[in-house]
Order: structure tokens, then C-alpha cells, then sequence
């Protein structure tokens, strides 16, 4: 970029800029070069240009199966947000739904099928030739071992994947990397069922994870965040106490940073301390214990809290206490996965636990059988592992690939058996390592560009519909391509409807199915409510971890530390790479962007003399990868832990080449329940390189508690709270100044007789409730689809030149002297002061105070002194340092297709000027205006901002404070209320709600 | 080429004559050795490596810069108050002290002044690099429009502009109105184009009576209105800071802390200036160690301002409670900028101490080396208070980062005195730089030897 600088480069410079005075005002020109405006001359009906129109449909991001309401601006999609509907997310998406934009706009997609040509390179080839190719190979390899690997499909494509591959004397098989297989060979074990059920922590008073991120990773987080929060979620008064919420695990994930204690057991120790727990629960008779839990008397004493507490790491009296708290709840839930089911013991670890819910008479009421996750076709790695030394054993001739990208997460095997197969076809929309190193790729249509569906839960069918005409037009939907293949003359949609029939049957009560069909289209699917089933305990229940205690053996050397390999939450198992929007999101925990890094123990890294961005060989028994340091409190000093996610050898310009591919540790051979194990001991070996960790917080050194920002409040100290206390009110002018600030506030009202700032004006304001606040991040990319924010690669990150209007701060509080760790977290976002500091000290008017009470930006005014932003405390204003939309430029945010994705209705900024948070000031506007067309005022509720629309947890309110019957303006007077800096008089127009602990210390 | 003159000075052992100082100032116009056109070679690459540093910066952005988040003012801004700072003692040494009648000024009022109006020229134009959108520059200025824009006259950036646009304007018209006379007095014994040059610039000067007259009540009336500025644009600058409410800048001690320091800065520029001027054109006997004993003694007065200004700012941001302001002291001492802070204050508060001995002020050397120092410790101050404390900005921990600066920054700082040497080298080989009629007023009046034999 901006360093390498060449001759050529170099006279451009001078011949575009040195021309004098025309030249100088012509650097500024991109933004306003001449455009051709092209008129709608056949206009498409149900279009109104400058109207958005909305369609439902179904977030393949993960497994999920979020409802999306695809927001569509003449004839492009440039927003998802949850469907309302949907009863897994209710109108909330997460921060890798909504990146699906970036997706189906992805510069590197490929546009035409490819076939390897003789030189071994890919070329363009038409779809007659494509499919002629296909046929052949089909023909040719019959009987000699067709496989077909898709990722989970739990709808009518994969029975089309399954009928075509039965068809031709193939084998379907479906692979996730993480595929949660623990969880359902842990259920079979402890109730002889492998149905993952719906955990209800909505109505839970205790929530005990062990392992499990589910506000991240595990499962179905939008949904699990939503219940969580209810749980967890302080009001005032309210019936049901604050549920308690406990994290065990030797790596404190989100769900950890947001439980109110942490318990920081050994690797693989978590179903022991599960079985410790429900041995003092039976003991002490703490629940009414269902009668054949008698039979396992002899697993829980082989289990007491003495034995397990030293193999844990844990106290026996913090056992003890967890098990009467737990149990005392009357309502406790608790629940495994995540880390606690990538160990070779995950699937005893899970059912460990349900012995814990079982015995706790949690099963059946918290624990819904029936209403389970559709996982039963997501396959085990065990599947995977055979196909790969099938292919090693020669024994396969043709391959297909659709929606799974086995050469990232697999290595070794896998690509020696990759190049004994005959032939492979990809189906792959993006050149990932799979598709890139195929023989003939077919490009399939983006999910948003396609029909389908999928059953994410048991009584759920949602229904997924093409938003928009495809991007590139020659990509052609892999389920058609399936049919074609198959010699049928139907589509995929015949295809699907034809499956939608007995579903017609059963639920159109009488209506005609094109009507049943365009209703299901509207609401996103038909949902109905699956039927309880009830579960006992299982035969094996009782044969569980035999022997005396003890954490499960770790692959690699005795003495070594153990490494967790974790999903990343934004990248996931590195399908995220290649979107911008979800690189330079910071990670919730670690809070670092566009690289992988390793967690090392602060205790460990002094030992080690390691810092931050120091890089690390980590050398386990089954491959070695480079890492850079990042030392966190939030891991146990034995531990370290590494994401997934980065190390692309392909997949597009945002990911290829980037850092390390944290698989490359990990066994390719199946453990005991047929999942993998993600957990392994590896050799550590400095490596002497450093390199800086581009991050959105600031210097580590300087970082701090942040008491200032975030409040903590004992739940005791809070539930004391009556209406109009006020713990955090500040003097906000000291008395001597109060005459003068009243007589200014009085001239200010004359002169507002000049505008429009006299008469009755909202006050836009916003309050934002800590304790249901988990720094989840889906708001920041919210708001990068709302607002174009520029994404600024790596090295501008490095500067903190990120534009993230909306940034989740992340502290760390305690850790010294025994003190327990936590980490705290609150969205910055600009406060829309009253009486701003921006303001004044800009030169030109550019930030200027508008009647309804915001901080107003004008772009176009805006000279770039800066000033704004140095005086602003919260640091919320953004500077355009480059020109990131200038097309081909080297800071290019938006490489052609990505700028499809634009929101019309704001502004792409210049370089050189700055920016900020507006409350979506387009919104309120649109909201507005639609209020005067139909003679009404603008409702409560009415105008929602990007970042509260997608806030999975309801945190964020926003609404106007002159209505004194608002929510806002309730939320506003909460004894728990308080502003940022509030000594500095700036009066913000947001209000946070004091984040409320169980616990002591505040 | 002209030649006023090329008879060597004589190496007078009495007092100085008329006609020594008009020969002596005029011989410095007189044709430029091969070291002037190395020193103005080299300014001239200065400022072309500048310009080019500029285009990149008007092409790609002012990301080119070392700029980062909270970061958003840095080298440009330091070298803006630098610069201004530098222009400070120009008029110090010629508005007031003139109207305290001091005589010892005369003979380096004019490199001051000369200095002043350059040093301004220079400083202005970092305001119009810095911003983002350069070629909107002048939506600053308050132009009628037909859009009925005015600037926002609340914002102190605006009262920088107009002080500082004061002040050139002013300190520009006192810098001719005291060439006039010098010009004229070269004009006459010049030849060929200068000529033409100099009897356009004398604006018709005949030295009469009258125009006499006329000229000592318009010179004092200048210097009158010159001197409340002294004193006011540095303020209005330092509001720039104290107005804005950042720790460590938000502080009422900034204005009288800036004009000392100011004045502290541009008196060292003089002697930084004067000591080789002096050497090159063997001036040792018009400026002597009298005059820059007299500079270092101000330079010591407003050191001293400047030391007293440091230990109350740490003093008040103990004492004074706000945890901010403790935060950004303890930044400047302790943070990661550690070593600009120090630079700062061992170049500005300890060194000046040892201007207390006479020893040391009657030095040419040691106060060379000395003004060297209070120069970079003066840039460090600025850079300290503007990149350092912004960086470590005291009420968001979250942001807090470090700053380094680029090729972009030091090429146009590099650049910025590229352009202010090749002025100053470019006048002094065209006006007098010692100002021929003051320092005659200084001297005895001539008589004719016989009149003194008889």
C-alpha cells in the first residue's frame, strides 16, 4: 500500500497533482464525477423506486435456520434482518447472517463453470460442456465409488443430493466441522436418544454452561442469546429473580465473560465436576430425585466433590456450593458443548451432564425433547474420516463437493486421498481450497439467490427464496444442475414445492396450495410447535466414565500444554474469511482483527517471556502452525486456546494467506462418538518474530478497567433500588455555576426563535441495558450494512483507522490478589449530546446541533480539521484517511460487486472528512415522513436504528425523551441510569443501564 | 550583478563610523559565495521533497500521514505552533523594545523581524496542509456566498485564523516600513536591475527632512499596534488547546504559558540564526557579544516563565483533583512518549538555568549549542502537548494508542524549513539584514578630522 512506492507510482502522483491549482481541487473530485443517471423506462411492477421491498427468507450462514427479512432497493439486496416471525431468532440476526450480503456481493465468486484444461489450469467452460463433462465422469466412474459431500442441508436439497447420489451408486455425506456429535451421542448415552433438545434458559433461574458458547457458537446463538438474556436480564420488581449464570470451562468464551462467575476447570474436567455436582444433589437431597436415578448410585460416589475437585482444579466447597445453588434455583439448567464437547471424552462429558439436569429434575421441563435441533442429517466426522481414506485407498472415482470446504479443515489425509480421486466437481460459489484445486467447478447460486429450504428445529420449515436476480447471472442453483443431471425437466423450485405438498396437507386447513405456498413465502415458512416427547435415563446411563476420576489423555507430549482449537464466533470454521465485514470485526473476546492469534496466560507469558505479538511455532503430533501471542487473563495458566477461521489457502483476496489454519493441529482421524477432537498438546517454540495485532482496543498497556464506562452493581445493592434513586448521579455543574448555565440556557432559548429549535421537538435518545448487553457484535455489523462504513483492511487497523461507528469495548476487571477475572463490555457509539463538544470547535458548521437533538455531520461541509474529534471524549468520531471508495484504489472498501451493497439512502464519504453515528438519521427521517403522509405522529417504537433492530438481547432502545410515556424515556429515569463522563456536563442523549452481578464485588 | 561595494571592511579598532556600518551591511549584498548557493541549494531540495510529500498527502489522503485514532492532530499541528512560535520574538525585539527605546536592538531587529514574517508565512501553511479537504481551504475564510455560509465564529480555529493573519499582516508592514530607509541607502550605490528593484521598493525615499519626520511618528505608531500582538496571537493559539476540552490542554494558564514560550522559542531561533549570519558576513563588530548577551538574558526570563509554567501544570494536575488530568500528566512523564516529555523538559526547563552565568551568556558557542537545544525542546513541547496527550487520551482508555509518525510528516516538516531557509537566505542577499540607519542612530555623529584636529 502506502509504502511501496515505485517509479511509476511516483509520476502519477506528480503528473495528477502537480498540475497547479485545477489539478489540486481535482483530487477531490471522485466523489462527484459526472454519473450517468439511467431511467426506469420499464418500470418492474410492486417496484416504487427510492421504496425498499422486503422479502422473507432463510439465513444459511450456519445451521441455525435464523427467518431473514431481505431488504431490497431496486432490485439489490443491501440489508438482512431477523424475520419477526421466525420463532428461532424473532426479527434478531447475528453479525454472520447479516454478513451474507458480503457473501452474495463477494468480488471473488466465481461467474462461469471452470474446468482444469490440459495445462492444468482452470478455465471458463459453457454449462452444455459443463454438464456433457458431469455426465461422462458419472457414467464413467458408476460402481466404482461416487461420494457427494454437502454441509447440512436438512431440507429437500439434501433428499435431492441423497436421491441423485442413491441413484448413480453413490454415497451421500454430509459434513460440518463442527457438527456437534458429542451432543448427540451424549444424549443417546444418557437418555437412548440422539435429538438435541431445546434448552429453555428463557424460564431458567440458574444457568450453568460447561463449555457451551451459546451466545456465540453452540447451536442456535441468535435464539439462545434472546432466551438468555430474558433470564438474565435485571428489572426491577420483577417476579423471578436475575437467573445466576456459571461458566465452566478452562477458556472463559463470551458466555463466559457475561456468566456472573467463572469456573476455570481442567480440560476435559467439566463432565466430572457435572457428575460431582449431581452426586451432591442425590446426596443431600437437594431436589425430588427421579427414582431410577438409583441407577447411578455407583457413578456418583465414584464422583465425589473430594475426588473430582483436585483433578478439576476446582475447591470441593465451590462443588458443594455450585450444587445447592444449582439445585436451590429450582428452575437451574445446565448445559454442555462448545469446548466441553471437543475432547475425546465430549460425548460422556455431555451426558455427564445430562445426569446433572436429570437429577435435578431439569428434564422434560427446561431440557424440551421434542421441539429438537435438525441435526439429524449433519453426518459425524466420522463419515468424513472414512471417505477421506476411502479416497486414499483409491476407492473413490468421483467427488462432489457442495457448501463444505473439507481441504481447510481437513489436512493431511485428505489431500493425499484428494489426488486419487478420478474426478472432482465443486459446487462451490467461491474458489475456496476445495474448489480450487477441483477438476470442474459449478458455480452454485448464493442462498439469497435461491429456492430451498431447511428444518432448523423439529416443527419449523423455513422456506428460503430467491431476493434478488443472481449477481452473475451464469451461476446456475446447484439443485437445478442436480435435476438437469438427473434428466428431469422440472426445476428446483417444482422440485421443492413438490416436497412442500404433505406439508399443504397437513397445515393449509383448506386453503389451495398456491395460496398455502405464498403465505408460507410471506411468513418465511410455516411454524407449528413440535410435540414433547418425554425422555428416561438410558441404559448406559450408568456405565459412564469408568474408573477413578480423571481428565481424559491428550494427544502430543506428556508435559506439553494443552491447546483448545475454538470456533471462532465472527469467522466460524473459516467460512466468514472471505467477507470483509466479519475480518475486521473484532472478535467479542480477544477483540482483534484479520489474524488468528494464540491465548497464553498472562502467569504463562512471564514464564515464557513472551508478549503480545510475539509469534509462536506450535508444533502438535499432527502438524505445526505459526501464531502471534495474545495474552488474556481469560484462560487458565495450563491452557492456551487458538480460533479457527484464518489460514486460507485460497477462498478470495480477504483470505487467502492470512495467519494460521488452527485444523492443521488436529487429528484427521475420528475419536471414540465419531466426532473430532479439537483439543491436543502441543510443543511450543519461540520464534523470535513479533508482528502487531491489528485490534480495535488501544494500546493494552493504557487500556484500564474502564470503570469510568461501565458501571457494575451488586445484585443485592440494585434490587434495593427504588424509582428515582439515582447511585451513579454526578453533580453535573458545581452550584456556584448553576445560575450561569440557567441564564445561558435561557439566552439559548431566545435565540433558538431564529430556527426551528423553538417549537415542540423530539429528543432522540437511546438507552442501552448493560446487564442484557453481551458484546455479541451483531450491532457493529448492523451498522457497517447500514451506514456504508468502510472496511479498511489490516494495516489500517494497525493505525486504529477502523470506522466503526458502533464499537463493543471490552475490559478486563480483578485477576490480582485472587480476585475473580471478569470481562466487561458496553457499545460506544456517539452520545447525541445535548450540549456536544464537537460542535463548537468546528470551523465551517460542519457539526452543528440539530432541533430534534442530534449531533448532525454534514459530509459535504466538512473541511476535515479534526477538531470534532479531539474534542470529543467518547472518541466516537471516525476520519476518512484514504478514499475508500474510490474505485481500483488501493484503500478500495468496496471492489466491484461489494458497492451493489450500499445503502442508497446515506452517503458514501469522501476522503478527508469525518464521520459518525447518526442515529440512523435516515431512519428517523423515513419514520417521519411516513408519519406525516398518513397525518399522524411518529410512533413509539416506530423508528429502530440498525444496531438496536439486530441486538439479539434487546439491550438497545431508542426513542424520544420528550414523550414522557416512551420507553426510552422510562428507561432513562431507571435508578440504574447513568451517562458516560457524565462531570463533563456534555448531557448525552444515551443512558446506560447499570451492567448488575450476582456477587459481592461490584 | 550589482556590486555596492568590494573593499574589504576595515578592521576598525576604534569606534564604529557611518561609514563603516554602511559599507560593512552593504558588502553583505554583495555577490553570493559557493557556501550561499549550497545553503539555498539545499533549502530548495528541502522544499521540493515537501511538495512532493504534499501531492502524495493532496492524492491519497491524510492517511499517508502517521495520523491514528485518537491521534488526530500531529506533526503538521506541532510545526503550525512551532513556527508561530518562532515568529514571536521578531516583534518582541522590534515593536517593544523599540518603544522602550532599548539601543542594543538595532543591530539584530531586522534578522528578527525578517524571521517573524517568514516563520508566519510558514506556520499558515500547515493549517491548509492538515485538513482533509485542502482544496476547500478557503470555506474557512469568511467570503460572502450565496449560500449565506458564514464560519462558526465560536470556534477558536477561526480566531486562529484571524490572529495569525493579524499578525503577518502587521508584522509584514513594520518589516518594510523599517526597510524603507536601508533600501534607499543601497539603492544608491547599486547598479543594473536592483537598482531598478530597490528605487521601486525605497517607495521614492530621499531622506529629507520631511519624509524624516513623517516616518519616526508612523514607525512608533506601528510598533504601538504590533505589541498588544505579541502577546495576543500566541493566546489565540494556545485557545486552539485550552479551549477544547482535552486533559492538559484544557488549561487557563496556556495563553501566558505559549507567549513565553513563544518569545522563548523565537529569541533562541535569533541567536540559532544570528551566530553563522554573523560569521559569513563578518558582522562581529555591528553585532557583538553585548547584543547576544541581551538575547540570552530574555531567553532566561522567559525560560524561567516557561520552567514555572511546567512544575505548576504538573502541580495543578495533582493538586487540582480531576483523575483525567492526573492520568495525562502521569502519560507525559511515564507512558510510552516518556522520552518526549523528558526531551522537553530537560531542553526547556533545565537547560536555560545556565544562562544564569555570565560565563556561559558571553559564549558564542555554548549559546549556539544552547539555542540548538531550546529549539528542538520547544518543537518537542508542541509535540507533547498536541500527538502525545492525544494519544494518551485520558478519558476513553478504550482508544488509547501509540503514534508514529511517517515519511509524509517528516517530509513536509522538512520541507516547511526548506521553505523558510530559502527566504530568509533569498532576502538576505537582497535587503540589508542589519538595519543600516538604526544602527547609525546608535552611533556618534560624524564629524569631518579636521574639524575634530582643530
Amino acid at each position: 500500500m502506502s509504502e511501496q512506492m515505485n517509479r511509476r507510482r511516483f509520476l502519477t502522483v506528480l503528473g495528477v497533482t502537480g498540475g497547479g491549482a485545477a489539478a489540486v481541487s481535482a483530487c477531490g473530485s471522485d466523489a462527484q464525477r459526472t454519473q450517468k443517471l439511467i431511467p426506469y423506462l420499464i418500470q418492474p411492477e410492486e417496484q416504487v423506486p427510492g421504496t425498499a421491498t422486503w422479502y422473507a427468507t432463510t439465513c444459511r450462514e450456519c445451521t441455525a435456520g435464523c427467518g431473514l427479512h431481505a431488504k431490497v432497493r431496486e432490485g439489490r439486496v443491501i440489508k438482512l434482518e431477523g424475520n419477526p416471525e421466525s420463532p428461532i431468532n424473532a426479527g434478531r440476526l447475528c453479525a454472520r447472517g447479516q454478513a451474507a450480503l458480503e457473501g452474495v456481493y463477494n468480488p471473488d465468486r466465481v461467474t462461469d463453470p471452470l474446468a482444469r484444461n490440459a495445462g492444468g489450469e482452470l478455465e471458463k467452460i459453457t454449462w452444455d460442456d459443463a454438464l456433457a463433462r458431469v455426465k461422462a465422469q458419472v457414467k464413467a466412474a458408476r460402481g466404482k465409488g461416487i461420494a457427494f459431500v454437502t454441509g447440512n442441508e436438512s431440507g429437500a436439497f439434501g433428499d435431492l443430493v441423497g436421491e441423485w447420489t442413491r441413484a448413480v451408486g453413490g454415497a451421500h455425506v454430509s459434513y460440518e466441522p463442527f457438527a456437534f456429535e458429542a451432543l448427540r451421542e451424549g444424549n443417546r448415552l444418557a437418555f437412548g436418544t440422539s435429538a438435541v433438545p431445546w434448552y429453555d434458559l428463557a424460564n431458567a433461574k440458574y444457568i450453568l454452561s460447561f463449555g457451551a458458547d451459546f451466545l456465540d457458537t453452540w447451536l442456535s446463538p441468535v435464539a439462545y442469546q434472546s432466551a438468555f438474556t430474558r433470564a438474565h436480564a435485571f428489572a426491577a420488581g420483577r417476579a423471578v429473580p436475575m437467573a445466576k449464570a456459571v461458566f465452566v470451562g478452562p477458556r472463559m468464551f463470551l458466555t463466559g465473560m457475561n456468566a456472573d462467575e467463572w469456573v476455570a476447570a481442567a480440560p476435559g474436567t467439566e463432565g466430572l465436576l457435572a457428575l460431582a455436582l449431581a452426586g451432591v444433589i442425590v446426596r443431600e437431597r437437594l431436589a425430588p430425585v427421579p427414582a431410577d436415578a438409583g441407577r447411578l448410585r455407583d457413578l456418583l460416589a465414584r464422583h465425589t466433590a473430594e475426588a473430582v475437585a483436585a483433578v478439576a482444579g476446582v475447591d470441593a466447597a465451590a462443588i458443594e456450593r455450585l450444587a445447592r445453588e444449582f439445585a436451590g434455583a429450582r428452575g437451574g439448567v445446565a448445559v454442555a458443548g462448545g469446548m466441553a464437547a471437543h475432547y475425546p471424552n465430549g460425548a460422556e462429558v455431555v451426558a455427564a451432564v445430562n445426569i446433572l439436569n436429570y437429577v435435578a429434575g431439569t428434564v422434560g421441563k427446561l431440557v424440551r425433547f421434542g421441539p429438537n435441533e435438525g441435526l439429524e442429517g449433519s453426518g459425524s466426522f466420522k463419515q468424513m474420516a472414512d471417505l477421506a481414506a476411502d479416497m486414499q485407498r483409491g476407492k473413490l472415482a468421483l467427488l462432489f463437493v457442495h457448501g463444505a470446504n473439507p481441504g481447510h479443515s481437513l489436512s493431511g489425509a485428505f489431500w493425499e486421498g484428494w489426488a486419487k480421486v478420478g474426478y472432482k466437481v465443486s459446487f462451490s460459489p467461491y474458489l475456496d481450497e476445495t474448489a480450487s484445486a477441483a477438476d470442474l467447478v459449478l458455480p452454485d447460486l448464493h442462498p439469497l439467490e435461491q429456492w430451498s429450504d431447511s428444518r432448523p428445529r423439529a416443527g419449523v420449515w423455513a422456506l428460503q427464496q430467491p431476493v434478488m436476480q443472481p449477481v452473475f447471472p451464469n451461476a446456475r442453483h446447484a439443485g437445478d444442475v442436480l435435476l438437469d443431471l438427473a434428466g428431469k425437466s422440472q426445476t428446483f423450485k417444482d422440485y421443492l414445492q413438490a416436497r412442500w405438498r404433505p406439508l399443504h396437507a397437513r397445515y393449509a386447513h383448506g386453503k389451495t396450495f398456491d395460496e398455502f405456498w405464498a403465505e408460507a413465502l410471506q411468513h418465511g415458512g410455516v411454524y407449528t410447535d413440535a410435540p414433547a416427547q418425554a425422555v428416561r435415563l438410558g441404559p448406559q446411563a450408568g456405565d459412564l466414565m469408568r474408573g477413578a476420576p480423571a481428565a481424559p489423555a491428550f494427544d502430543g507430549g506428556a508435559g506439553d500444554p494443552v491447546l483448545i482449537v475454538f470456533p471462532s464466533p465472527v469467522l466460524h470454521d473459516g467460512r466468514g474469511a472471505n467477507k470483509p465485514w466479519l475480518q475486521e470485526l473484532p472478535d467479542p473476546v480477544s477483540k482483534l482483527t484479520w489474524h488468528a492469534w494464540v491465548e497464553l496466560h498472562p502467569e504463562t507469558a512471564a514464564k515464557w517471556s513472551v508478549v503480545d505479538g510475539d509469534f509462536l511455532v506450535l508444533q502438535s503430533p499432527f502438524g505445526a502452525v505459526r501464531a502471534p501471542v495474545w495474552i488474556t487473563p481469560a484462560v487458565r495458566p495450563d491452557v492456551l486456546a487458538l480460533p479457527t477461521g484464518q489460514g486460507h489457502k485460497a477462498y478470495g483476496r480477504y483470505a487467502r494467506d492470512r495467519s494460521c489454519n488452527a485444523f492443521d493441529l488436529l487429528s484427521g482421524a475420528a475419536n471414540a462418538y465419531g466426532g473430532r477432537t479439537f483439543v491436543v498438546r502441543v510443543s511450543p517454540r519461540k520464534t523470535g518474530e513479533h508482528r502487531f495485532l491489528a485490534t480495535s482496543a488501544g494500546d493494552s498497556r493504557d487500556l484500564g478497567p474502564g470503570e469510568e464506562i461501565i458501571r457494575v452493581l451488586p445484585l443485592a445493592q440494585a434490587a434495593k433500588l427504588t424509582p428515582g434513586a439515582h447511585p451513579f448521579a454526578e453533580r453535573e455543574a458545581p452550584a456556584y455555576a448553576e445560575g450561569a448555565l440557567a441564564g445561558w440556557a435561557e439566552a439559548q432559548r431566545a435565540k433558538a426563535s431564529l430556527g426551528n429549535y423553538a417549537g415542540r421537538q423530539p429528543r432522540w435518545a437511546m438507552a442501552i441495558d448493560l446487564t442484557k448487553c453481551t458484546g455479541c457484535s451483531a450491532c457493529v455489523t448492523a451498522c457497517y450494512a447500514e451506514n456504508n462504513l468502510a472496511t479498511v483492511g489490516e494495516e489500517q487497523m494497525l493505525r486504529h483507522r477502523q470506522m466503526s461507528w458502533m464499537r463493543i469495548e471490552r475490559y478486563w476487571r480483578g485477576g490480582e490478589g485472587g480476585a475473580p477475572v471478569r470481562g466487561v463490555v458496553t457499545p460506544m457509539l456517539c452520545q447525541q449530546c445535548e450540549l456536544a463538544p464537537c460542535e463548537p470547535v468546528c470551523p465551517v458548521f460542519a457539526a452543528y446541533h440539530t432541533p430534534d437533538g442530534l449531533n448532525g455531520q454534514v459530509y459535504n461541509r466538512c473541511v476535515g480539521t479534526r477538531y470534532c474529534a479531539n474534542n470529543c471524549p467518547y472518541k466516537v468520531r471516525y476520519f476518512n484517511w484514504h478514499n475508500f471508495a474510490e474505485p481500483g484504489g488501493a484503500w478500495e472498501a468496496w471492489p466491484s460487486p461489494l458497492d451493489w451493497q450500499l445503502n442508497p439512502d446515506v452517503t458514501v464519504r469522501e476522503k478527508g472528512v469525518m464521520e459518525k453515528c447518526t442515529f440512523c438519521v435516515q431512519r428517523i427521517r423515513g419514520a417521519q415522513n411516513q408519519a406525516r403522509l398518513e397525518d399522524r405522529t411518529v410512533l413509539d417504537g416506530e423508528i429502530v436504528p440498525a444496531c438496536a433492530q439486530s441486538c439479539p438481547s434487546e439491550a438497545i432502545v431508542f426513542g424520544d425523551l420528550h414523550d414522557k410515556t416512551s420507553r426510552v424515556a422510562q428507561l432513562s429515569e431507571d435508578p440504574r441510569g447513568y451517562h458516560v463522563f457524565e462531570t463533563l456536563n456534555t448531557k448525552p442523549g444515551i443512558t446506560y443501564l447499570a451492567r448488575v452481578l450476582h456477587g459481592e464485588e461490584a | 550583478m550589482a556590486q555596492p561595494t568590494t573593499a574589504p571592511p576595515e578592521r576598525a579598532t576604534g569606534p564604529l563610523t557611518y561609514d563603516y556600518v554602511t559599507r560593512a551591511i552593504a558588502r553583505t549584498l554583495g555577490n553570493p559565495g559557493r557556501g550561499y548557493y549550497v545553503l539555498l541549494g539545499s533549502a530548495v531540495t528541502l522544499l521540493g521533497i515537501g511538495i512532493v510529500c504534499l501531492l502524495f498527502l493532496l492524492r491519497y489522503g491524510m492517511g499517508m500521514a502517521g495520523y491514528s485514532m485518537p491521534t488526530y492532530w500531529a506533526i503538521y499541528i506541532t510545526c503550525f505552533v512551532f513556527w508561530v512560535g518562532i515568529a514571536h520574538s521578531g516583534t518582541l525585539i522590534s515593536a517593544i523594545l523599540y518603544l522602550f527605546r532599548s539601543g542594543w536592538r538595532t543591530a539584530v531587529y531586522r534578522v528578527a523581524e525578517v524571521m517573524t514574517v517568514f516563520a508566519v508565512m510558514t506556520a499558515g501553511l500547515f493549517p491548509l496542509i492538515h485538513i482533509g479537504r485542502q482544496w476547500f481551504f478557503y470555506w474557512l475564510l469568511p467570503y460572502p456566498n450565496e449560500r449565506g455560509l458564514w464560519p462558526n465564529f465560536k470556534s477558536p480555529l477561526i480566531w486562529d485564523e484571524f490572529a495569525v493573519g493579524t499578525y503577518f499582516t502587521v508584522s509584514a508592514c513594520f518589516l518594510i516600513m523599517g526597510l524603507i530607509p536601508d533600501i534607499a541607502a543601497v539603492r544608491d550605490v547599486a547598479t543594473g536591475w536592483r537598482r531598478k528593484l530597490y528605487a521601486i521598493t525605497s517607495l521614492g525615499w530621499r531622506g529629507t527632512n520631511e519624509q524624516w519626520r513623517h516616518y519616526r511618528p508612523a514607525y512608533l505608531y506601528l510598533a504601538a499596534l504590533a505589541t498588544p500582538l505579541v502577546l495576543s496571537v500566541h493566546s489565540v493559539v494556545s485557545w486552539d488547546f485550552a479551549m477544547a476540552q482535552v486533559p492538559a490542554w484544557h488549561e487557563t494558564l496556556f495563553a501566558p504559558y505559549f507567549v513565553a514560550g513563544a518569545i522563548y522559542s523565537g529569541c533562541a531561533m535569533v541567536i540559532t540564526l544570528l551566530v553563522p549570519m554573523r560569521k559569513l558576513f563578518q558582522l562581529e563588530k555591528i553585532v557583538t557579544v553585548h547584543h547576544f548577551e541581551n538575547l540570552s538574558k530574555l531567553c532566561l526570563l522567559t525560560g524561567m516563565i516557561v520552567c514555572y509554567a511546567y512544575v505548576i501544570e504538573n502541580y495543578v494536575a495533582w493538586y487540582g483533583g480531576p483523575t483525567p488530568e492526573r492520568d495525562a500528566f502521569w502519560y507525559r512523564a511515564f507512558g510510552r512518549f516518556w522520552w518526549a516529555g523528558w526531551t522537553m523538559n530537560i531542553c526547556n526547563a533545565f537547560l536555560p538555568w545556565l544562562l544564569w552565568f555570565k560565563k556561559v551568556r558571553t559564549n558564542i558557542t555554548a549559546l549556539f549549542v544552547i539555542s540548538i537545544f531550546v529549539n528542538v525542546g520547544m518543537w518537542m513541547e508542541r509535540f507533547v502537548i498536541i500527538a502525545v496527550h492525544l494519544a494518551g487520551e485520558p478519558f476513553e482508555p478504550y482508544v488509547r494508542a501509540g503514534y508514529n509518525a511517517t515519511w509524509a510528516d517528516w517530509g513536509i516538516m522538512a520541507g516547511s524549513f526548506g521553505w523558510f531557509f530559502m527566504w530568509f537566505l533569498l532576502f538576505v542577499k537582497n535587503f540589508p539584514a542589519v538595519s543600516v540607519a538604526e544602527v547609525k542612530e546608535e552611533l556618534p555623529a560624524p564629524r569631518r578630522a579636521a574639524a575634530r584636529h582643530a
